[in-house]
């Protein structure tokens, strides 16, 4: 496991230092909008379907703690936010899950779950998908910043629960809980 | 129409229809040179060429409301118009007893085709099965007279699944917990129902076993456990789970489990449908950058890239007889339901205006799709639509087989 999670630290710390870095399959933040080997470059080869890349398993649930249970402390992060039909996390977004690593890294007795949310274009069950991997996009890069994977848990509500209905962009995001 | 076969059927229709209407014959031609003749001209004369039936009133105390059901289910079916009279068309007879039905249906030359008595508790259903056998003995085709739709109805973050009979009749609550119940599928035979359920606090698919009321939780893996869809037989569930780090497609058994994996990709995939004989899933994948339909062995083995002419594609829905996909498309901003024929290779919209989920009836003819908050049956050869649920924030509809 730390073995593999080795490579993932190091390819997110060549993300941060720039735009320099060319090879999308190795950003922990996907490339461009569709995810890693979204394009079939670089590997993924058969059109982007292939092994899977810098994803670890999720850790057993604990259902003491869920995002509606009201011993989960939301709001103490920012959302991140993703464009439209994306997860990958935009540059202007990084700092966000920045702080969150820094938190995690200095309380090492907290756990994280990461809620993802979809705006109302697509249709449910795919933004259900599709919101679970943000949610996911956001763990990865946490665990290429080094914090296990195992204080790390997602969900995704779909485009349920909106933050401001009607208002797109601001649906399209990922909310943190501690607990 | 005494032809036995389909495919006389079509041809007798065809001919009628060519000296009926030189338009119509015009633009069956133009479809023909478009290279899409077989898939079109069936299409174009479907709609067209009607069964004629007449039905009078069923003996008995209910019987004239009985019949009212058999009518109205026959006109509706898009393969039947309503005779008054039995001369030289199909007839079709009933006694009602208490809720039993006893019915029998004759050929246009008086011979009987079938009769058997319809015992369940419930006229109103006995006289929809009679109906549906009715469809069935002429036509070759499965009715959906008989048939159910399991739903999603309700407001965000408060969401139940309901039923429905095919003509919105009859609509109950299956799900009574004030949380977010969705994505329902209807097993073919309408005994279970299995949805994705936040009641624990996380996306858990929920099996119902309608005769019993009896619900478990038979899927609760790590992340999101969600896109149920029973497989035709009734014996497996294909679903997107996302305990691996990444949003995957599974089957699993009735009883649930970590069943088997069936992707590995960085992208999303959900929504997967089977093919009738169980073999085959076609689903949404976005690993090409954009949601688009792929088609795999349900037993694992490389998707492959199904070209339906859009690219941007979700919630496939594969035909009970395995000729024809429905799907999403967004078009113009907003969503609308296309149909793909597999043997032409083309597709068609044929529902737009932001019209959401389409899942085909057990006659491969008919569309449920959810519409404004509502749901809308759509017979795909005639062209006829109908609103059957109103003004509940419906979506996601499930239709048995």
């Amino acid at each position: 496991m730390h073995a593999r999670l080795l490579p993932i630290a190091l390819t997110a710390v060549f993300a941060f230092a720039g735009p320099g870095c060319k090879n999308k399959n190795a950003d922990p933040y996907g490339n461009g909008g569709t995810g890693w080997g979204a394009d079939g470059a670089g590997g993924w080869g058969n059109g982007g379907w292939g092994e899977g890349g810098n994803v670890t398993e999720l850790p057993a649930r604990d259902e003491r703690y869920s995002w509606e249970s009201g011993n989960v402390q939301r709001g103490a992060f920012s959302h991140v936010y993703f464009g439209f039909d994306r997860f990958d996390i935009a540059p202007a977004e990084r700092g966000k899950v920045q702080q969150v690593a820094s938190y995690l890294r200095q309380n090492s007795g907290k756990s994280l779950l990461i809620a993802g949310f979809t705006d109302s274009i697509g249709t449910a069950e795919y933004n259900r998908a599709l919101g679970e991997r943000r949610a996911q996009a956001v763990r990865s890069a946490l665990i290429g910043l080094g914090i296990p994977g195992d204080r790390v848990q997602t969900l995704s509500f779909g485009e349920d629960l909106p933050a401001d209905p009607g208002n797109h962009a601001a649906n399209r995001r990922a909310e943190f809980g501690l607990y | 129409m005494p032809e036995s076969t389909c495919a006389s059927r079509l041809r007798a229709a065809h001919r009628i229809f060519a000296a009926a209407s030189a338009a119509v014959a015009a633009a069956a031609a133009i479809l023909v040179a478009a290279g899409d003749a077989a898939a079109q001209a069936e299409i174009t004369i479907r709609g067209t060429s009607k069964h004629v039936i007449s039905v009078a009133n069923f003996s008995g105390s209910g019987g004239a409301d009985a019949a009212n059901i058999v009518r109205a289910d026959l006109a509706k079916s898009g393969f039947f118009n309503i005779a008054p009279n039995p001369s030289g068309v199909y007839s079709a007879l009933g006694g009602v007893n208490g809720s039993a039905l006893a019915g029998t249906l004759r050929s246009p030359d008086g011979k009987e085709l079938f009769s058997r008595r319809y015992a369940g508790p419930d006229l109103r259903r006995n006289a929809h099965t009679f109906a549906a056998d009715i469809v069935a003995e002429v036509t070759g085709v499965r009715g959906i007279a008989n048939s159910q739709i399991a739903f999603v109805a309700g407001g965000s973050g408060n969401k139940e699944i309901y039923l429905c009979d095919y003509d919105g009749a009859n609509v109950r609550k299956v799900t009574r917990d004030g949380k977010i119940s969705v994505s329902p599928s209807i097993s073919p035979d309408g005994s279970q129902i299995a949805y994705t359920s936040y009641r624990s606090g996380f996306p858990d698919i929920y099996l119902i076993d309608l005769r019993s009321g009896s619900r478990s939780r038979i899927i609760n893996a790590p992340g999101t456990n969600s896109g149920a869809a029973i497989s035709p037989d009734g014996k497996k569930i294909a679903l997107t789970m996302s305990w691996p780090g990444n949003p995957e497609l599974f089957v699993t058994g009735m009883g649930g489990g970590k069943g088997k994996r069936l992707t590995n990709t960085p992208g999303v995939e959900s929504s997967p449908t089977w093919s009738p004989d169980g073999r085959s899933l076609i689903f949404t994948g976005d690993s090409g950058g954009r949601p688009l339909l792929y088609k795999m062995s349900s037993g694992g083995g490389g998707p492959q890239r199904l070209s339906v002419g859009y690219n941007y594609c979700t919630e496939p829905n594969w035909s009970p007889d395995g000729k024809r996909l429905a799907f999403n498309i967004r078009q113009g901003g907003s969503h609308a339901v296309a149909v793909y024929d597999f043997a032409s290779g083309r597709s068609k919209i044929v529902a737009s205006g932001g019209a959401e989920d389409p899942c085909w009836g057990p006659d491969s003819r008919h569309l449920v799709f959810a519409q404004s908050g509502g749901l809308v049956v759509l017979d795909v050869d005639s062209g006829a639509r109908r609103s059957i649920v109103s003004g509940m924030g419906a979506s996601e509809p499930s239709w048995t087989r």
